[in-house]
């Protein structure tokens, strides 16, 4: 492929030459740098055509229709603000950012806590097998969500003789209706993202420990400092841009809980109602794509505001460290 | 220079062309060829129909036409039906919808051929009245659809549940026993208190049944909201809570592998369903051949399920895939695909043909279930749907669910009902 480009160069060279007989002095070609930067944009024009088509144009059309009232068929109509005060005006609307922040807090809190917890435990010399656990953990992050969901809905099934419930019966618990009430719902959920998700969020963690100097610690042992002394001031201080980073990954994640309360939740039930969940049962069972795209822009602002906060709280963090 | 970069260009927005292309690639097929003689047909369908092997008789007979059938599963199908006749692109030349789906397209009119204008009038005697409206516009004048299956529904019971509430248990003494709503309930209480058992697995088969009995469901033509105003549907919702306070129904959710496990345990003594519903019952319970029984339901019948074929306006070929369905819903094959298939004719002149007369079920008892469910089907009434009525009836399963399961006061989960249905339907 380079050689065919580079051919190219060389004839456009040759013409641009023969043109010099002229006194205009502007050359007919491109220079060798435009040519080169040429080059590199076709190169990496795949991506962005493909992302002007796929991802682009969608976002930007549904900043559009969140204007618009469209049935998916037809005539889109004008509406102003009208798709806006309809949802805003829904209490289903707020009960579904309510459910979504509850479950996001749920399922990543522990979650996070547990990952580095694991992390930890692999890092250290004790455990044996250490890829072994590795992938095990990793494994519930490339299991198909649909499959886990489908999963779940059954050992967390509503009848006394459910998994859980049953186990929960062993300890004197009477059964949980997991899928219609309050709490029970939104444990369910987050129990699934915990599982999914501490894995991938542990081998992140696995990654920032190994690059802690082993001479640090080294240096502690000396000064006579304990093990928890020395994770709570060593670790933690020098993992800092590692759980910031983990925290922003996982607060935009749970801001878009979708498909486990689709699965697990049935009937677009307002316990399990996520604000993803809300968008797209507006669009794809009811049809109604302006309310639909008007529930995504304000995600989309919502999401703006928590990566802002996540973003000053993390910078001054990192100042109260210096 | 400059051409030779745009011709690079060009080659990549081809290559890049192409490998988006191949949704739209049975589009071209069919234009390229309109000019030669073999016509090519394209048909989705979902689920498990049979009629590529009626498509490969049709084309033997017709060997200027070439059909391919593209076979989905439900979701997939109807979402990739919505997403190319929304896009206007990539559709076929015959879709298959299923009832309930077909109500999302009451207004794209526009996406589809009218079938009445292939003379589709001439045939409509030959099918079932209600089956035939609902393919049709509000005004009757347009027709989205052809009819195939149907699902009427009947009630499926089991004996030994019958039996050890000391209750008859042949079919027809079942049928005058439970001759109304009424003693349906009286039932119930006896099978609670001689078994333990409820009548019914769950309060959505229930309240469905109730429904389809309704003279008015939720919608008139001009798609107003008619439960506030009619008195059927909060009848129907008013009997459901009454079972499920008395403790009647189960709490199973359909197709949940605890709903197939006490099918075939017989934790509950009816089940309200379709005749498709005899294939997932001996799915789930291959071991209570001749426990299940099937006769007629209290107060008529209802219809869940069936579907219609379509043309999409897409289509360069209408006539032809017109008369290829035409061919395929007509009585004769309709039997066919419901001896293959278990397909339930919507052509009433086919219950009178030898194989309907005769059919015996040994797993149902010996029971001639073709003959209920035929039965049934002429009972069903005509009614509009609306393009909305998923939108109610989901939540009105919501409410009868937070009555069952939460305990809440039925008529304030009514109320809250009505409230979330009409804010959903403000934004159609």
């Amino acid at each position: 492929m380079y050689s065919f480009l580079h051919h190219d160069f060389l004839e456009g060279n040759t013409m641009v030459s023969h043109n010099h007989t002229n006194t205009t002095v502007r050359p007919k070609g491109l220079s060798d740098k435009k040519k080169t930067a040429l080059a590199g944009y076709l190169f990496i024009s795949p991506f962005f055509l493909l992302f002007a088509v796929f991802g682009a144009f969608p976002m930007l059309f549904s900043f559009y229709l969140a204007f618009q009232k469209w049935n998916g068929f037809g005539e889109m109509t004008f509406v102003g603000f009208k798709n806006f005060s309809l949802i805003f005006t829904d209490p289903l609307f707020w009960k579904s950012i309510y459910n979504t922040l509850v479950i996001g807090l749920l399922g990543t809190g522990p979650q996070l806590v547990a990952a580095l917890i694991l992390a930890v435990a692999l890092n250290s010399a004790i455990v044996k097998f250490k890829s072994v656990f590795r992938v095990a953990y990793f494994v519930p992050n490339v299991t198909s969500i649909v499959a886990v969901a489908i999963v779940f809905t059954v050992l967390f099934s509503e009848q006394e003789a459910g998994l859980v419930n049953a186990t929960l019966g062993l300890f004197g618990i009477s059964p949980v209706s997991w899928q219609t009430s309050e709490w029970g719902a939104k444990i369910a959920i987050a129990t699934m993202i915990f599982w999914r998700w501490v894995g991938y969020n542990s081998i992140i963690f696995l990654a920032g420990l190994q690059s802690i100097p082993k001479d640090l610690y080294e240096a502690a042992e000396i000064d006579g400092a304990k093990k928890w002394q020395q994770f709570l001031f060593i670790t933690v201080p020098m993992l800092k841009p590692i759980i910031v980073f983990v925290v922003f990954t996982a607060t935009i994640g749970s801001l878009q809980i979708f498909a486990e309360p689709l699965i697990f939740g049935s009937g677009f039930r307002e316990e399990s109602m996520t604000i993803v969940l809300y968008l797209w049962r507006e669009a794809f069972s009811n049809n109604a794509f302006g309310t639909a795209s008007a529930t995504a822009v304000s995600l989309f602002l919502l999401i703006i505001v928590f990566t802002t906060i996540n973003f000053f709280a993390s910078n001054r963090l990192d100042k109260s460290g210096k | 220079m400059k051409k030779r970069a745009l011709m690079l260009l060009l080659v990549f927005v081809f290559m890049f062309a192409t490998a988006c292309s191949n949704q739209s690639q049975s589009g071209n097929d069919s234009k390229e060829n309109s000019s030669s003689e073999k016509v090519k047909l394209n048909m989705w369908v979902f689920g498990s129909t049979g009629y590529e092997k009626l498509a490969e008789e049709y084309m033997k007979d017709h060997p200027n036409v070439e059909i391919k059938i593209q076979s989905k599963q439900f979701e997939d199908h109807h979402n990739a039906l919505f997403t190319a006749l929304s896009a206007g692109s990539g559709a076929p030349d015959i879709a298959m919808i299923e009832v309930n789906n077909i109500e999302r397209y009451r207004e794209a009119q526009d996406r589809f051929y009218n079938l009445y204008d292939f003379g589709a009038k001439d045939i409509k005697d030959q099918y079932l009245d209600w089956k035939w409206r609902i393919g049709e516009s509000a005004d009757g004048s347009f027709l989205f659809g052809l009819p195939t299956d149907i699902g009427p529904t009947a009630m499926f019971y089991r004996a030994d549940v019958f039996e050890a509430a000391g209750l008859p248990t042949d079919p027809a003494e079942v049928a005058k026993l439970i001759s109304d709503w009424n003693a349906y309930a009286q039932v119930a209480a006896t099978i609670k208190e001689k078994t333990g058992k409820p009548i019914a697995d769950n309060i959505e088969l229930v309240y469905n049944a109730l429904r389809d009995q309704a003279p008015v469901q939720y919608f008139n033509e001009k798609e107003e909201l008619l439960i506030e105003k009619e008195p059927y549907i909060k009848q129907a919702y008013d009997y459901t809570v009454g079972l499920i306070q008395k403790g009647y129904l189960g709490s199973n959710g359909l197709w949940t592998p605890e709903w197939g496990n006490a099918m075939e345990k017989g934790n509950y003594a009816t089940l309200l369903a379709p005749a498709w519903m005899q294939g997932v019952v001996k799915g789930n319970a291959p071991n209570s051949a001749g426990k299940w029984l099937i006769t007629n339901m209290p107060g008529g019948a209802g219809n869940w399920g069936g579907s219609y074929l379509t043309i999409p306006k897409e289509s360069k070929h209408p006539k032809e895939a017109y008369e290829f369905i035409q061919w395929l819903v007509a009585p004769e094959q309709q039997l066919k695909s419901f001896k293959d298939m278990g397909l339930f004719p919507s052509t009433p002149s086919v219950y009178d043909a030898p194989e309907f007369k005769d059919y015996k079920d040994e797993y149902f008892g010996g029971v001639n279930t073709a003959q209920v469910f035929a039965e049934a089907a002429q009972k069903v009434k005509t009614v509009y749907m609306g393009k909305n009525y998923t939108v109610v009836q989901s939540e009105i399963l919501k409410a009868l669910t937070n009555v069952q399961k939460k305990k809440a006061d039925p008529e304030k989960e009514w109320k809250e009902a009505i409230k979330r249905i009409k804010r959903q339907l403000e934004r159609q």
